[in-house]
C-alpha cells in the first residue's frame, strides 16, 4: 500500500480549511488579511529558495514581484485574460527574467550580488515608470468583477487562489529543500568552489534557482493589481515589500523549507493585527526590530532556536 | 477584601459616568460611527496628520452642537500608512466588523483608488480628499471628491496658470514634471491646455521624483528661452527648483503652475524671498473674496491643535477641506434625517453646501462641478517669517476671475 507523508496530509488538509472558511466565515476582512499573509508567505519561498538554499542574497524581490504585476497588467489591458491565464504568463516571464538576471550577476557574490539584484530593480522600476501602456507613473486602474461564480465574493475567490499558490509553492520549496538538487544548493551556500571540485553543477543548479525564484515571486505579484485595483510603480516596487520578503525567512529559518512558511505566517499575521489595532507605521519598527533580535540573537531563526532546544534536551537526557 | 474591591469598582463606575456625561448628556443613542482610513505615515504622513486633525474639530464641534440625527460622532479610523496594499482590508474591517454608518476616504489619490471597490459594493456614500480624478475610470455615482480642481481635473488644475499665460500673449512654454502619480497627471493637463493655446511647447520631459538638486535641468529649459515655465512637482522637487530658480535667474515671464509643497508652512517660511513672483496653484489662501463664513474660526481652532504635533501650523492648505468633506457629510445626514445612502448620494448631488471653504456644488462625475483651483502669485515675502503667510496680499490669486484678489506682477524676474 502506498504510504502518504504528512506532508501532502498537512496540505489537504490546509486546502480544506480554506475552502470551509470560505463557505462558512461571513467576516470578509479575513479573506483580506489572509490574502496578505499568504501573499507574503509566497514571497518568503521565493526568496528562501535563492537566499536560503543556496545562500545567495537578493534584494530584488520587489522588481520580480513588480514585474509579475505589471505583466498582467500589460495583458489585461491588452486582451481581458482569465486571472490564471495572467498568474501563469507572469510566472513564465519572471522566470525568464530570473534566468537572465541569473546569467549576468551570478558571477558575482556576497554583498556584490545583493546590490546587483537591488540595481536590476531599479532599472526596471525605470522602465515601467516610463511605460505609459500599463499606466506609466501615474498609474493603473483595475475593474474587478462584482461578483464570481463559485464564491460568494471577488476576494474569497482571491483568497482561494493564494491559498493554492501558497501550497503549491511550498511544495516546490521542500522538493528542492529535500532532493539531490537540494543538496547541491546548500553545497553551494556552504562553499561554492568547494561544490565546484566535488563536481556539482554549481552555475545549472543556481540558474534553477534564480528561476525558481522569479517565477514565485512572479506568481505572487500577477494577482496583486487585481487585489488592490490600483497599482502604481511606488506601490509595486516598494522597498517595504522587498523588506518583508528577507525578513519572514529570516526570522523563521532559512536553512528548511518550513522556515519561511512559519516567518511568514507569524510575521504577516502580527502585521495584519498591529495595522488594525496600534497603527501600520509600527509595522515597519516591528519588522526591523524583530529582525535585528533575529540576526544578533538567533540567526538561524525559530526553527534554529527549536533545533538547539531540542538538541539541548536531548543531551540533557543522556 | 471583598468589600474593597466592591467600593473600588463602584468608584470607577462613577468615575467613567462623571467622565461621559457632558457629550451624553446632549446626545442620546448609539453613536454614529464614520469610517475611514488616514495616511497617518508614510510619504503623505505629514498631510494625512493635519487632515485628521482637521476631522477631529468637526467631529467635536458637531457633537457640540448635539450630533448627527441627535446621536453622537465617532470616528473609526486606521493608519494605511500611505500604502495602498493595505487600504481594502481596512475598509472591509470598518464595513464588516466596526459595522460604521458612513465612509469617507483616506488622503491622496494612490489610498483612494484602492478603496473604491470595496466602497462600491457596500452601495456607501463616498466622499473624497485630495483624489484626482479618480472616478474616471469606476464611475460610481455615490462618490464626491472635495478639492476643487473641476470637473476635467487634470486639465482644469492648470487652466488658470495658462490663461495668465494667454492674457499676457506668451507665446512659448517648457515643461517639466516628476516621474510620478500627481505630477504626470499634472504635467499631462498642462500639455492639453498649451496644445489647445496653440503654445510652442520648447521642451517637455520628466525628472526622477527624488531630484533635488534642478540646476542642471534648469539650465538645460534656459537654454530653450521659454516665456512660460510650468513644473509639475513635489516638495522636495518644488524647494529645489525655487532655489535653483533664482540662482539661475531665470528669464521666462511666467514661472510655477502646479508645485506641490509651496503651500506648505514650513516651506514657505524656508524659501521667503525666493518664492516672490512665482504663480503657482492653491486652494485656500487668506483673501477677501475667500473668507467664507467659519474658515477663520476653524482656522483658529486647527493652528492651536497642531501646535507642537509636527504637522503643518498655518492649516491652508488641506485642513479646512478635511473639515469640508466632513460639513458635506454632516450637513446632507441633517438634511435627510437619513443614513441611507442612496438618499445621501441624491441630496449631494443636487445640493450646494455651504462650508468652511465656499459653496460646494458637485458635479456628476462626483467632481466639482466647475473648477476653482486657485493660481496665485506670491508678493512681498520677507524673510523668516511664518506670519506674515497669515496676512492677506503675500499670495495674491489671479485666477478664477470670480475670487481675483489682485493683478500679476509680471514678468516673473524683472
Amino acid at each position: 500500500m502506498m504510504k502518504i507523508s504528512g506532508f501532502w496530509i498537512g496540505i489537504v488538509l490546509m486546502l480544506a480549511a480554506g475552502f470551509v472558511l470560505a463557505g462558512v466565515a461571513d467576516n470578509q476582512f479575513l479573506f483580506f488579511a489572509g490574502y496578505v499573509i499568504l501573499q507574503g508567505l509566497i514571497m518568503a519561498v521565493a526568496w528562501n529558495v535563492l537566499g536560503g538554499f543556496t545562500g545567495y542574497v537578493n534584494f530584488g524581490s520587489a522588481g520580480f514581484f513588480a514585474i509579475g504585476a505589471y505583466t498582467a497588467i500589460a495583458l489585461h489591458q491588452f486582451a481581458e485574460l482569465p486571472l490564471l491565464v495572467l498568474i501563469v504568463i507572469a510566472g513564465i516571464v519572471c522566470g525568464l527574467i530570473g534566468l537572465g538576471t541569473g546569467y549576468l550577476t551570478l558571477r558575482l557574490r556576497g554583498v556584490y550580488f545583493a546590490i546587483a539584484t537591488l540595481a536590476m530593480a531599479i532599472v526596471f522600476e525605470s522602465l515601467i515608470t516610463n511605460w505609459d501602456y500599463v499606466g506609466g507613473s501615474a498609474g493603473a486602474y483595475v475593474i474587478t468583477p462584482a461578483e464570481v461564480p463559485f464564491f460568494d465574493s471577488f476576494i474569497e475567490m482571491m483568497f482561494i487562489l493564494m491559498l493554492v499558490l501558497s501550497l503549491i509553492c511550498v511544495a516546490v520549496s521542500r522538493y528542492l529543500s529535500m532532493s539531490r538538487m537540494g543538496r547541491g544548493l546548500a553545497s553551494i551556500r556552504d562553499d561554492e568552489t568547494a561544490a565546484e571540485c566535488m563536481g556539482v553543477p554549481t552555475l545549472r543548479l543556481k540558474l534553477i534557482s534564480t528561476t525558481v525564484m522569479g517565477v514565485m515571486m512572479g506568481v505572487a505579484g500577477a494577482p496583486f493589481p487585481f487585489f488592490v485595483t490600483y497599482i502604481n510603480p511606488l506601490s509595486a516596487f516598494d522597498l517595504l515589500i522587498a523588506v518583508n520578503a528577507i525578513a519572514m525567512p529570516m526570522i523563521g529559518g532559512t536553512a528548511v523549507w518550513f522556515g519561511p512558511v512559519i516567518g511568514a505566517l507569524l510575521l504577516g499575521t502580527i502585521q495584519q493585527i498591529v495595522t488594525v489595532t496600534i497603527s501600520s507605521e509600527l509595522n515597519i519598527l516591528i519588522v526591523g526590530v524583530v529582525l535585528i533580535a533575529f540576526v544578533a540573537l538567533a540567526p538561524r531563526g525559530i526553527v534554529g532556536l527549536f533545533q538547539d532546544f531540542a538538541r539541548k534536551r536531548r543531551e540533557g537526557g543522556k | 477584601m471583598r468589600f474593597f474591591r466592591q467600593l473600588v469598582l463602584a468608584i470607577a463606575a462613577l468615575a467613567v459616568v462623571v467622565a461621559y456625561s457632558p457629550q451624553v448628556s446632549a446626545q442620546s443613542g448609539k453613536p454614529i460611527k464614520i469610517g475611514f482610513s488616514m495616511a497617518l505615515t508614510g510619504v503623505l504622513g505629514a498631510g494625512g496628520k493635519s487632515a485628521l486633525i482637521a476631522m477631529e474639530i468637526w467631529r467635536d464641534d458637531v457633537n457640540k452642537k448635539g450630533g448627527l440625527l441627535g446621536r453622537p460622532v465617532e470616528l473609526v479610523y486606521y493608519d494605511d500608512a500611505t500604502t495602498p496594499a493595505k487600504v481594502p482590508a481596512i475598509y472591509t474591517k470598518l464595513l464588516n466588523v466596526d459595522k460604521v454608518d458612513l465612509v469617507v476616504s483616506s488622503y491622496g489619490t494612490d489610498v483612494i483608488a484602492p478603496a473604491m471597490p470595496i466602497v462600491m459594493r457596500s452601495g456607501k456614500v463616498f466622499l473624497g480628499l485630495f483624489g484626482l480624478d479618480v472616478n474616471h475610470k469606476f464611475k460610481y455615482d455615490r462618490y464626491f471628491q472635495i478639492m476643487p480642481a473641476g470637473p476635467n481635473p487634470a486639465q482644469d488644475w492648470s487652466r488658470g496658470f495658462f490663461d495668465i499665460a494667454k492674457e499676457k500673449g506668451l507665446k512659448s512654454v517648457a515643461i517639466a514634471g516628476a516621474d510620478a502619480e500627481f505630477a504626470q497627471n499634472a504635467v499631462k493637463g498642462a500639455r492639453a491646455n498649451a496644445k489647445q493655446d496653440k503654445l510652442n511647447i520648447v521642451y517637455d520631459k520628466s525628472f526622477p521624483p527624488s531630484t533635488a538638486d534642478f540646476t542642471p535641468i534648469l539650465r538645460a529649459i534656459q537654454a530653450t528661452n521659454p516665456d512660460i515655465i510650468y513644473f509639475g512637482s513635489y516638495p522636495a522637487n518644488s524647494v529645489g527648483i525655487v532655489k535653483a530658480a533664482n540662482e539661475l535667474g531665470l528669464k521666462a515671464k511666467l514661472v510655477g503652475g502646479g508645485m506641490v509643497g509651496l503651500q506648505f508652512a514650513a516651506i514657505m517660511k524656508n524659501l521667503g524671498p525666493g518664492l516672490n513672483n512665482l504663480v503657482n496653484y492653491d486652494f485656500w489662501v487668506p483673501a477677501k473674496t475667500l473668507k467664507f463664513p467659519g474658515i477663520e474660526e476653524f482656522l483658529k481652532k486647527y493652528q492651536a491643535a497642531a501646535a507642537g504635533k509636527g504637522v503643518d501650523l498655518l492649516g491652508h492648505y488641506l485642513p479646512p477641506w478635511a473639515y469640508a468633506y466632513m460639513q458635506v457629510l454632516g450637513q446632507s445626514v441633517e438634511a435627510t434625517k437619513s443614513l441611507d445612502d442612496k438618499k445621501l448620494a441624491e441630496y449631494i448631488h443636487k445640493t450646494t453646501f455651504n462650508t468652511v471653504v465656499g459653496p460646494v456644488k458637485f458635479g456628476k462625475n462626483g467632481e466639482w462641478a466647475t473648477s476653482r483651483a486657485l493660481m496665485i502669485q506670491f508678493r512681498g515675502i520677507k524673510a523668516n517669517n511664518l506670519d506674515q503667510f497669515k496676512m492677506e496680499g503675500t499670495r495674491v490669486v489671479l485666477k478664477p476671475d470670480t475670487v481675483k484678489s489682485g493683478d500679476i506682477m509680471f514678468p516673473y524676474k524683472k
